[in-house]
């Protein structure tokens, strides 16, 4: 018997990436660097190119682009093969910068209320949205951060965002930091009775991120679109028998979902699904109290949905086995 | 150490109350180490105050490693125009720097009432607490009660608060902690 292993070459990913450079100013391969080359490391700031370094690692003679972060003075040494796939990137224009301003004054969009998503969103920006990529983080925290406090690991993120900002429009304006903190509070919050100059803003960052990730975002939808048809017969019990489940259900990462629908209930019209969505635990949780009461009366409610005739054939079983006992 | 150096003439009382609010806010020692002559070659035609200018040609003062200079002034002040225009300068510090600027030319008067002096105090020590928060590499903060707030923001209160809120303050301990001295 013969047996076959697939193997996936660890260089199929970056070569995909290579054939779709996700924006302007990415560098696409180790020969575009030169020592003294100033570039944007993603999530570590603006680097300077100080030349290539050879090193013996496990046997092994590898190749390495040494950057040097001018905030510290820290080495980064980046493999030559993984130079295309990091999001390395060359520090963004005066002309670019402008057009974040220009975004960053726009009017506010709402924020993103799922927190996972907006974790998940936020790094993929960090990574591979470019400047305009770090400034959507930090305008999409502050926005969020109007509504309420951000939890502490966003108020990191905020804060990281942030200084990554600043220190690239910095650099690309030869401006103190502080001034180009100014700028950005400036058009993220004029002072009163200040009216910007404001153009139209950039398109924002399409993100690309692995598409297993989207999948799986997709997958969740389906699956809230499942629901939803299910929630349409437990909506009516839960209306009969809210009162009892009481608040028990509530995790935190349900916080987010239990929201979005109450913020953006009107601009959507398939938002009455999330509310369904959060509703789907609660049902799910019925039976639990109904196995010790006679309270059985929904029942005939169900087969309308798969999930429903599988619940209600185990329920009627159980009691048969009760009364053989 | 925070040291104080004034280009302006200054109330001893108000001197007092800000060393006690900054050592309060970073728990590190503050003095007033004195007076200093206001550069006149930082001043533009329009009779304002070029900030970066003005700190670069301030006369020096003595002062160790990770020691942090604030100067004290009364002249307006104004920083580089950006692309959406020139944000009210009240201040200006060198960020993760060692050297800090901050004007009342922005302030509400001072007064002789109590109640205007407390204001005047409050508002200065507060200014005075940002700007060395970004000596301490602070960024602005998104809580308008926090003193990392920017100065200019309209969720601003008139009489503003004057410490930092619990990241910024644990930021700026952790910056200490980190320094050398």
């Amino acid at each position: 018997m013969v047996t076959v292993f697939l193997v996936r070459p660890s260089g199929k990913r970056e070569e995909k990436k290579e054939k779709d450079p996700a924006l302007e100013g990415n560098i696409a391969s180790a020969a575009e660097l030169q020592a003294g080359d100033r570039v944007v490391y993603p999530n570590q700031g603006v680097c300077r190119v100080a030349g290539l370094e050879q090193k013996d690692i496990a046997g092994q003679r590898l190749e390495f682009v040494k950057l040097t972060r001018e905030e510290d003075g820290a080495s980064v040494l980046v493999p030559l093969q993984k130079v295309p796939s990091i999001g390395l990137r060359r520090v963004a224009s005066a002309e670019h910068i402008e057009g974040v301003f220009h975004y960053l004054g726009a009017s506010y969009d709402d924020p993103e209320l799922d927190w996972k998503v907006r974790h998940r969103d936020n790094v993929e920006r960090l990574i591979a949205g470019g400047v305009l990529g770090v400034a959507e983080v930090v305008k999409g925290l502050h926005s969020l951060a109007r509504l309420r406090p951000l939890p502490a690991k966003e108020r990191e993120l905020y804060d990281s965002s942030r200084h990554l900002l600043v220190s690239e429009i910095s650099v690309s304006l030869g401006i103190p930091p502080s001034v180009a903190e100014d700028y950005v509070d400036y058009a993220l919050m004029p002072p009163a009775g200040v009216k910007l100059p404001l153009k139209p803003p950039p398109k924002p960052v399409e993100l690309k991120g692995p598409p297993w990730k989207r999948k799986k975002a997709a997958a969740e939808e389906e699956d809230d679109l499942g629901l939803s048809e299910l929630g349409l017969d437990l909506g009516a019990l839960e209306g009969e028998e809210a009162p009892e489940s009481g608040e028990s259900e509530a995790p935190e990462g349900a916080e987010g979902e239990r929201e979005a629908p109450a913020a953006e209930a009107p601009a959507k019209p398939e938002r009455p699904a999330k509310e369904k969505k959060a509703a789907a635990p609660r049902a799910k949780a019925h039976p639990k109290p109904s196995r010790k009461g006679p309270k059985r009366a929904p029942a005939p409610k169900r087969p309308h949905a798969r999930t429903g005739k599988a619940k209600a054939g185990k329920a009627a079983k159980k009691p048969a086995k009760g009364k053989k006992k | 150490m925070i040291r104080i150096v004034t280009l302006a003439p200054f109330d001893e009382g108000d001197l007092a109350f800000l060393t006690r609010t900054l050592y309060r806010s970073f728990g590190v020692g503050t003095e007033h180490v004195g007076d200093r002559p206001l550069p006149k070659g930082a001043e533009r035609p329009d009779g304002r105050f070029d900030a970066l200018k003005l700190l670069d040609e301030v006369p020096p003062v003595r002062a160790f490693a990770d020691d942090k200079v604030v100067y004290l002034t009364d002249v307006e002040l104004s920083i580089p125009e950006g692309p959406l225009g020139e944000p009210p300068a009240w201040g200006f510090a060198l960020q993760g720097g060692d050297r800090a600027l901050v004007s009342t030319y922005r302030f509400a008067p001072r007064g002789v009432s109590e109640a205007s002096i407390d204001v005047f105090r409050r508002r200065l020590a507060r200014e005075c607490t940002h700007f060395v928060g970004h000596l301490w590499d602070l960024h602005h903060c998104y809580d308008p009660r926090c003193a990392m707030h920017p100065s200019w923001s309209p969720s601003l209160s008139a009489n503003p608060e004057h410490d930092l809120d619990a990241f910024c303050r644990e930021k700026s301990e952790r910056r200490i902690r980190l320094a050398k001295t």
